[in-house]
C-alpha cells in the first residue's frame, strides 16, 4: 500500500540546513497498525506528514497504492489525500468556528458528498461515537477527550484506506486515552490501516508493528511482542 | 458549499467582536466620508449639464486688453443677441440676461397683487429665446411663447404658490412701481442644477424705448449675459474666431462714428456652458461658481480616505489572518482546493464590507440634514444615488465597494493559501516564491500602508493648520477703513423715494444711537461699477475702463478712509455732484499721471459727457474679496443714484439704532420690506467658499486620523499579541514597564517622522499654491509643520500605549505562557 524508498527531508532557513529525515526506506501493507517511536526532534512527525501528502520530500521516493506521489502536482496530492487519508493529531486541530457536526462533516463537504448523504453519514458516526448530544456544541464547549472523539469521527468519516494519528492521546488523561486507542484498534480490525506516532509504550502496545526513528533514520523495527 | 462560507464567515466575525468592530466602524466611515464628497462632486459637476443639446450652448463673455493687462469680464454688449441673430446662420438660437447683482442678497423687487405687496428676490430681463435655449420645466404655459411681447413676465412656482396660492397664475397681472406686467408662464426654478438664479424674468422688449435704443447700438456698455445655442456640428473655434473678426470691425466702425479713441482691445471668448459654474476668474459672475481645483482637491481628499480605511481593513485582515492559518491548514488537509479557500475569505470579506456599506448608507442618510447645512446645498442619497439620473454613479460607487471587498479578502486569501499545510500546522508562517523563502510577518508592505495613511493624515492635519491661519488672518487683516458697527440699507425700490430720500438720512441721523449716515451706489463688498473714462485734456486724452463707486456726502468720513492728498467731496462752496471725483492711490499708479489733483476726467453719462476734476486721492483700502490686490477705483459724488444707506452706531448701541432704523423705515417707506445687513457681516462673507473649504478640511482631518486611529489600534493589538511571549522574556530579564513600551511605541515614530517629511514636502507646494490665489496671505511658517507631525506622533503612540499596558502589566508567567 505504501512504499518509501531512501527518502530524505531536509529543512532550509537562511544557511541552516536541518536533515530531518534521512534515507528512509519504508513498507506498509493494507491492514496494517505501524506505531512510529522516537526521542522528541528524531522526525516522527515529519515521516507521518510526508506520508499524508501534507509535506514534500527533498529527494527518494514515496508510493501510494502503487502511485508515485513525488511527481504530482498539489491538486493531485489533495484529491489523493481526501479521498484516501484521514488525520487525528495531537492537538485535536478542530475548526472553533465550527460545531461538532460541522467539524465532521467538512472532509465529506470538500468531497463532494450531497447533503443529504453527508447528514445520513454524520449523524451516524457522532451516534457510534456516543456524541450525538453534543452536536450542535462548539470545540471550546468540549473536554480533551470529547475534542478528540470528534476528530477521530472527522478521520474516518470519509472511509479512510490510511488513518495517520500524530500522538493521538497526547493531551488527554489515561481514562480517555484508553477510549481513544480503543478506537484506533477497532478501527484496524475493520480494516483501516493505521500510522500512529506516540511516545507512548502503552499507546504503542496496541500496534502490530514498531518502527523506531533517531536522528531522522529507522534504527529498528519489530514486530509488537503483545499482538 | 456557497452557504457554509457565508455562515462560517458571520461565525467568524462575531467571534472576533472587537477586530470586527474596529474593521467596521473604520471602513463604514471611510465610506459614509467617501459618499459625501462624491455627492458633493456630482452635485457640482452636474451644473448645467441637463439641458437639451448642452454641448451647443455657449456663453459670451468679453475680454479687454489694455498694454498687457487683461480683464476679463462675464457681462457683453446687449446688442449681441441681434448680431448672432443676423449675421450668423450657424447660430440656432442667441438670447441674453441682463446682470442683476448677485452680491446683493437683499437686492429683492416688490410687486404688488390685489394691493398686496410680495417680494421677489430676483427678477432679471431677457429675450424671447431664453426659453428655447435652456428648457426649464413650465408647470403653467409653453417655453415657446413666453417672453415675445412686451410688459410679460414669467415667475417660479415657488413665487407663483406665494402670490396666487392654487391658483393659475397666467393671465394674472403684477405691478411693480414701474409698470404692470402679465403673468405667461410659471417655470420650475429647481429642475436643473445651473448657474442661473433667478425667480422671475422679464421680458426684455419691456424696457422703454429711449434706453432699449441706445443698448442696441452700444458695443462698449457691458450689461448682459449672452447665451447662443450652436447648429450641430458647428466648430466653436472656427466660429469664434468668424465673431471676433466681425465684432472687431463692427467696433472699430463704431468708435470712428463717434470720435472714440479707446485704448486696447476686445476678445469675445465662447465659453461651455457647462464650463460656467466653474470660471472664477470673470468680474460680475454668479459669486455660487467655484475654482474646479477645490473640487479636484476634494475628490483625492475622498479616494485617501477610501484609501486609508481600505488600508485598514487590508492591514487588520492580514494581520488578522495570520492567527487563522491553523485553520487554513487543517482545510487543505482535509482536501480543500486553494480557490475553495480563496472563496472563502472573499465571502468573509464580502459580509464585512457589505455590513460597512449599509452602515455607512445609513450614517449618510442620517448626517445628510448637517452636511447640507455646512455645503449650503439640498442633496438627498435617494435622488442622488438611486434615482434615474444618477444610477450610473451609484452603480460606480457600489462597484468600487465590491472591489474593496474582492481585494480586501483576495490578498490574505492569496498569501495564505499558499502556505505548506504542515508548516502552518506547525506554526511557521513561510511562503515559497522564487526569491526564496520570505518570513510573512516581516511586515513591510503594512508598514509601507500605514506609512501612506500618515502621510495622509499629517498632511491634512499641516494644511488645517494653514487654512485656518489664513482665514484669522484675513479676519483681523486692516482692510483701510473701519467696518464695525455700519448697517447697510437697501433702498426701496421705489421712484417717489428720491423725493423723501435727504429728509429719510437726516432723519435716521437724529438719534443718540448713531454716530454719522451716508449713502452710495456701491459699498466695499458689493459689487463695484465699471465705466469708460476720459481721463486729461480733450487734446491728449486717455480713454479707460476703470472701476467706479458712486458715493453720497460723509462716505469716506463714515468709514474712516483717509485722504492723502486734495479734499473729500463736499456740498459747498459749489456742488461737487457729477463734477469732482476723487481716486484711490492705485488709480494714481495706474493712469501714470504727473499731476493728479486738477486733472481732468469725463466719464460717459445718460447721452452727454459730464465733465469734471480729480479732487482728492484716498489711500488704498480693500473694497472687494483679498484674494484680490487692490485696483484702480474711481468714487463720484452722485447721492440720488444711491441703492444704500449707511448708518454707523455707536458701541453698544446697536439694539438702539435699529429700533429707531426701523422705526424711521416704517415712517418714510410704509408698505416697502426693510432689507439691510452689516457691513462686517457682509465682508465676511466673501470669504464663504473659503470658511466652507476650512470646516470640510477640519472634518476631514478628524475623520483620517480617527480611521487612521482605529487601524492602528487593531494592528498595534496584533502585533503586541505576536510579541506577548517576547515581551514576558524581557521582564524576566529586567526591563521595565516603561522601558518595554516606550520600545513598542518607538516603532512607529520612525515611521511618523518619514511621512512627515513627504507630507511636508506635498503640503508646501500644494498650501502655496493655495494662498497665492490671495493677494494678501501669511508665511507659512515651520511650526505648523512641527505641530503636524507631533500631533500625529502622540495620537500613534498614545493608541500603542494604551493598547499595551495591559500586556506589558501583565505577569511574565501569563505572557511566556501565551499560545498565540
Amino acid at each position: 500500500m505504501i512504499e518509501t524508498f531512501e527518502l530524505t527531508k531536509t529543512f532550509k532557513a537562511e544557511d541552516i540546513e536541518t536533515i530531518a529525515l534521512r534515507n528512509v526506506s519504508l513498507k506498509v501493507e493494507k491492514g496494517d497498525f505501524l506505531a512510529i517511536m522516537g526521542p522528541s526532534g528524531c522526525g516522527k512527525t515529519t515521516l507521518l506528514n510526508i506520508l499524508g501528502m501534507i509535506d514534500n520530500i527533498t529527494s527518494g521516493s514515496y508510493s501510494f497504492f502503487g502511485q508515485d506521489v513525488s511527481r504530482m502536482s498539489e491538486k493531485q496530492k489533495t484529491e489523493l489525500r481526501k479521498r484516501n487519508i484521514g488525520f487525528v493529531f495531537q492537538n485535536f486541530n478542530l475548526i472553533e468556528e465550527l460545531t461538532v457536526y460541522e467539524n465532521i462533516e467538512l472532509p465529506l463537504q470538500y468531497l463532494g458528498v450531497k447533503r443529504k448523504e453527508r447528514k445520513k453519514r454524520v449523524e451516524d458516526i457522532i451516534s457510534r461515537m456516543k456524541i450525538s448530544h453534543r452536536k450542535n456544541l462548539f470545540p471550546v464547549q468540549l473536554s480533551g477527550g470529547q475534542q478528540q472523539r470528534v476528530a477521530v469521527a472527522r478521520a474516518v468519516i470519509s472511509n479512510p484506506s490510511l488513518l495517520l494519528a500524530d500522538e493521538p492521546t497526547g493531551n488527554l488523561d489515561s481514562m480517555h486515552g484508553e477510549e481513544v486507542m480503543t478506537m484506533l484498534n477497532e478501527l484496524n480490525k475493520s480494516g483501516t490501516t493505521i500510522i500512529m506516532v506516540t511516545h507512548s509504550r502503552r499507546d504503542a502496545s496496541y500496534s502490530r508493528r514498531i518502527v523506531h526513528l533517531f536522528d531522522g533514520q529507522i534504527i529498528n523495527e519489530n514486530l509488537n511482542k503483545m499482538v | 458549499m456557497v452557504g457554509n462560507y457565508f455562515k462560517i464567515g458571520y461565525r467568524v466575525l462575531l467571534r472576533q467582536k472587537s477586530y470586527t468592530l474596529l474593521n467596521i466602524t473604520g471602513l463604514a466611515i471611510g465610506i459614509a466620508v467617501f459618499t459625501f464628497i462624491f455627492l458633493y462632486i456630482q452635485s457640482e459637476i452636474r451644473y448645467d449639464r441637463q439641458w437639451s443639446g448642452h454641448e451647443n450652448i455657449y456663453r459670451v463673455t468679453s475680454e479687454y486688453n489694455v498694454d498687457g493687462k487683461i480683464e476679463k469680464l462675464a457681462l457683453t454688449p446687449f446688442r449681441l443677441v441681434d448680431d448672432f441673430r443676423q449675421e450668423f446662420p450657424e447660430v440656432e438660437y442667441s438670447t441674453n440676461m441682463f446682470f442683476t447683482d448677485p452680491s446683493d442678497i437683499n437686492d429683492v423687487s416688490s410687486v404688488t397683487y390685489k394691493d398686496e405687496v410680495f417680494e421677489i428676490p430676483d427678477i432679471t430681463l431677457s429675450g424671447q429665446n431664453f426659453f428655447k435655449i435652456f428648457d426649464y420645466r413650465f408647470i403653467e404655459g409653453s417655453p415657446d411663447s413666453t417672453l415675445s411681447k412686451a410688459n410679460t413676465m414669467v415667475i417660479s412656482s415657488s413665487i407663483a404658490k406665494e402670490i396666487f396660492g392654487n391658483e393659475t397664475a397666467i393671465g394674472k397681472k403684477l405691478s411693480t412701481v414701474v409698470r404692470e406686467y402679465t403673468v405667461v408662464g410659471v417655470f420650475e426654478k429647481k429642475c436643473r442644477p445651473t448657474h442661473h438664479n433667478f425667480d422671475a424674468i422679464v421680458s426684455v422688449s419691456s424696457i422703454e424705448k429711449k434706453g432699449f435704443d441706445r443698448l442696441k447700438k452700444d458695443w462698449y456698455w457691458l450689461t448682459c449675459y449672452t447665451y447662443i445655442k450652436l447648429q450641430n456640428e458647428v466648430n466653436i473655434e472656427d466660429f469664434a474666431f468668424k465673431f471676433n473678426e466681425y465684432a472687431n470691425n463692427a467696433r472699430a466702425n463704431s468708435s470712428r462714428e463717434e470720435n472714440l479713441n479707446i485704448d486696447g482691445y476686445f476678445t469675445n471668448n465662447f465659453e461651455p456652458v457647462s464650463d460656467v459654474h466653474f470660471n472664477t476668474e470673470l468680474q460680475y459672475d454668479s459669486p455660487t461658481n467655484i475654482d474646479v481645483t477645490y473640487l479636484y482637491i476634494f475628490g483625492i481628499i475622498a479616494a485617501f480616505i477610501l484609501l486609508t480605511a481600505s488600508i485598514n481593513y487590508i492591514n487588520l485582515a492580514t494581520a488578522r489572518s495570520l492567527k487563522r492559518a491553523k485553520e487554513i491548514g487543517i482545510r487543505k488537509v482535509m482536501g480543500a482546493f486553494k480557490r475553495q479557500l480563496i472563496f472563502q475569505y472573499i465571502s468573509e470579506s464580502l459580509i464585512l464590507t457589505f455590513i460597512s456599506f449599509i452602515l455607512a448608507m445609513s450614517l449618510v442618510e442620517f448626517l445628510m440634514p448637517q452636511f447640507n447645512q455646512l455645503v449650503g446645498k439640498d442633496l438627498t442619497l435617494v435622488g442622488s444615488i438611486f434615482s434615474g439620473e444618477g444610477i450610473f454613479f451609484g452603480i460606480i460607487l457600489f462597484l468600487m465597494i465590491l472591489v474593496l471587498a474582492l481585494v480586501g479578502g483576495s490578498f490574505p486569501a492569496y498569501i495564505l493559501t499558499s502556505f505548506n499545510p504542515a508548516s502552518v500546522l506547525k506554526g511557521n508562517y513561510f511562503i515559497s516564491s522564487r526569491f526564496g523563502k520570505q518570513q510573512f510577518s516581516a511586515g513591510l508592505i503594512r508598514r509601507f500602508l500605514v506609512t501612506v495613511q500618515y502621510v495622509v493624515s499629517i498632511g491634512m492635519i499641516i494644511s488645517t493648520f494653514i487654512i485656518y491661519a489664513q482665514m484669522d488672518f484675513l479676519k483681523s487683516h486692516d482692510l483701510g477703513f473701519e467696518e464695525d458697527n455700519i448697517v447697510v440699507i437697501n433702498t426701496p425700490h421705489d421712484s417717489t423715494f428720491k423725493q423723501r430720500f435727504n429728509k429719510f438720512l437726516k432723519t435716521l441721523d437724529k438719534d443718540n444711537s448713531v454716530s454719522g449716515v451716508t449713502s452710495a451706489h456701491n459699498v466695499p463688498g458689493y459689487t463695484a461699477g465699471k465705466m469708460l473714462f476720459y481721463i486729461g485734456d480733450t487734446s491728449e486724452q486717455n480713454i479707460q475702463t476703470l472701476n467706479f463707486y458712486g458715493i453720497g456726502y460723509n462716505y469716506f468720513e463714515l468709514l474712516k478712509a483717509p485722504l492723502i492728498q486734495g479734499r473729500y467731496f463736499s456740498c459747498s462752496p459749489s456742488d461737487d455732484t457729477l463734477s469732482s471725483y476723487i481716486i484711490n492711490e492705485a488709480a494714481v499708479e495706474f493712469l501714470n499721471l504727473d499731476t493728479v489733483i486738477g486733472t481732468s476726467i469725463n466719464i460717459a453719462y445718460e447721452d452727454k459727457l459730464e465733465g469734471g476734476k480729480i479732487v482728492g486721492v484716498v489711500k488704498n483700502f480693500n473694497f472687494s474679496s483679498l484674494h484680490k490686490d487692490v485696483e484702480p477705483l474711481v468714487f463720484l459724488l452722485n447721492p440720488r443714484q444711491s441703492r444704500y444707506v449707511l448708518v454707523k452706531y455707536k458701541d453698544n448701541a446697536e439694539e438702539a439704532a435699529m429700533q429707531h432704523i426701523n422705526k424711521v423705515w416704517k415712517k418714510f417707506n410704509e408698505g416697502s420690506f426693510l432689507h439691510y445687513t452689516l457691513l462686517e457681516t457682509k465682508l465676511e462673507s466673501l470669504y464663504h467658499g473659503d470658511k466652507k473649504m476650512l470646516s470640510l478640511f477640519i472634518y476631514f482631518s478628524v475623520f483620517v486620523i480617527f480611521i487612521s486611529s482605529l487601524g492602528l489600534y487593531g494592528l498595534s493589538s496584533f502585533l503586541i499579541q505576536h510579541r506577548t511571549k517576547e515581551i514576558g522574556i524581557r521582564r524576566i530579564l529586567g526591563g521595565s514597564e516603561k522601558q518595554i513600551m516606550m520600545m513598542l511605541a518607538m516603532v512607529y515614530l520612525r515611521i511618523v517622522l518619514f511621512a512627515g517629511i513627504i507630507a511636508s514636502v506635498i503640503v508646501y507646494f500644494l498650501m502655496s499654491n493655495w494662498l497665492d490665489t490671495f493677494a494678501y496671505h501669511i508665511t507659512i511658517n515651520g511650526w505648523y509643520f512641527v505641530a503636524g507631525i507631533l500631533i500625529t506622533f502622540l495620537i500613534s503612540t498614545g493608541t500603542v500605549l494604551i493598547r499595551s499596558f495591559k500586556v506589558v502589566h501583565e505577569s511574565p508567567s501569563v505572557s511566556l505562557n501565551y499560545a498565540g
